[in-house]
């Protein structure tokens, strides 16, 4: 019921932990700007945009949206559990910027509107026709909701960002107009199924952002950025090693288990499902060697065989 | 093939050559500024973190080190500074040159075109 109502209506997943940073000023967004792989200067208020900081090495910082919530005040939000992964790296390039960042991790909720019919379900409760990329602050009770549409996510993605009070209220109202509540496990499923790469598992400062799955983030045309040299180079050369892959497997995998072709190394896993999936197969996320990157490409993990999906 | 002698500079100032000192009064004659200064900054950014700012401005802020150096007022930002100190920056024109140069000993890796930088 979980995953069906993820696939083909509206799941909601209420986050227990996230990163969400207040960055405001008027340099906030020129700065994100020279240090991240989107082009952000033409970011107009009320838009999203979802981007990648990296080290000068080209590794993953973190992916977050950047919502431009009022003229020199942006919301960065992130699927990373450890908000001082951005926080730290932003904070280490302002030097003479006017910007600062105010950790709201703890003291805001997310909530996440995920399937075909999540607009709709949040039509029954605003009278609000939210484009994707775009973002409005609205009213609830007392309080505010901000409403992000993230059109960066392979699947329809919708982030509503609220306090800890009202976030009970909402989302028993928007169980009630629809939504099915989803839990850490479902969403973990239909996450690799669907090959949406996760925080930590398939990005990280172990990946770069073309294998770990966040080839659209990155603006190839916006000259300079942290990491840009080593990226388009990784780009143009085709030096890129290692691609996100679905494997399945009669039994679940344990994260990090290499995987083994003969006495060669394949890959490694990166994200487990232990749900079952209707065929009786189990399914797993991976960065897969060039070589082995095929559909069908039968493969090993602790003695365990896979397929690439 | 040659190299040049490495410059050496007290780590606590930042120097100009003369070169790039007469291009900076080159500069301010061309935009008619009798009173000025060359901002010399770092911001975040850039293939390697960290980029270089240039500019000629009319005066210090607040929080700038004024230095001077062949005639020519330089102002950092005491923010910037601890990226900067020790550094030496050039000008070298022609077919070959560069423009400024950045000589900078906190600098442990440049990008390929030089304007950034990680320490």
């Amino acid at each position: 019921m979980q995953l069906n109502a993820l696939e083909t209506r509206c799941g909601l997943l209420d986050w227990e932990k996230s990163t969400i940073v207040r960055h405001s000023g008027p340099d906030a967004l020129d700065l994100l700007d020279r240090l991240t792989t989107k082009s952000l200067d033409s970011l107009g208020l009320y838009n999203a945009q979802r981007t990648v900081l990296t080290t000068a090495a080209g590794r993953v910082i973190d992916t977050f949206l950047v919502a431009r919530v009022a003229d020199i005040d942006l919301l960065l939000i992130s699927d990373s559990r450890v908000p001082d992964k951005i926080i730290s790296a932003i904070n280490y390039y302002t030097i003479v910027e006017d910007a600062a960042m105010t950790d709201h991790s703890m003291s805001l909720t997310r909530l996440s509107l995920i399937g075909p019919k999540s607009r709709q379900v949040l039509q029954k409760i605003w009278d609000l026709d939210l484009e994707k990329g775009l973002l409005a602050t609205v009213k609830y009770g007392e309080n505010e909701v901000t409403i992000i549409s993230d059109d960066s996510r392979k699947v329809d993605w919708v982030d509503l960002i609220v306090d800890p009070l009202s976030s009970k209220k909402l989302r028993s109202e928007l169980l009630k107009k629809g939504a099915v509540a989803i839990s850490a496990d479902h969403f973990e499923h239909f996450r690799i199924n669907f090959s949406i790469p996760g925080a930590d598992a398939e990005y990280g400062e172990h990946s770069n952002p073309i294998e770990a799955g966040l080839l659209s983030l990155i603006d190839f045309d916006k000259g300079c950025y942290v990491g840009q040299e080593v990226i388009a180079r990784l780009d143009t050369y085709n030096k890129v090693q290692r691609d996100l892959r679905v494997l399945t497997s009669a039994e679940p995998l344990n994260e990090r288990s290499k995987l083994i072709s003969g006495s060669s190394t394949a890959g490694i896993v990166t994200s487990v499902s232990h749900l079952e999936t209707p065929e009786g197969n189990f399914v797993s996320l991976a960065l897969v060697r060039k070589a082995y990157l095929a559909s069908g490409t039968e493969l090993n993990a602790d003695g365990i065989a896979v397929a690439v999906k | 093939m040659t190299m040049a002698p490495e410059r050496s500079v007290p780590i606590n100032t930042i120097e100009i050559t003369e070169k790039a000192a007469d291009k900076v009064k080159q500069f301010a004659v061309e935009k008619s500024m009798e009173i000025y200064g060359l901002k010399v900054a770092v911001k975040g950014g850039g293939c390697s973190g960290l980029t270089y700012v240039l500019d000629i401005v009319e005066g210090p802020e607040p929080d700038d080190k004024v230095i001077l150096n062949h005639g020519v007022e330089v102002y950092v930002p005491k923010k910037a500074f601890v990226f900067l100190a020790g550094t030496v920056l050039d000008f070298s024109d022609g077919l070959n040159g560069k423009g400024f140069e950045f000589s900078n000993p906190n600098a442990a890796r440049t990008c390929g075109c030089g304007t950034s930088f990680s320490v």
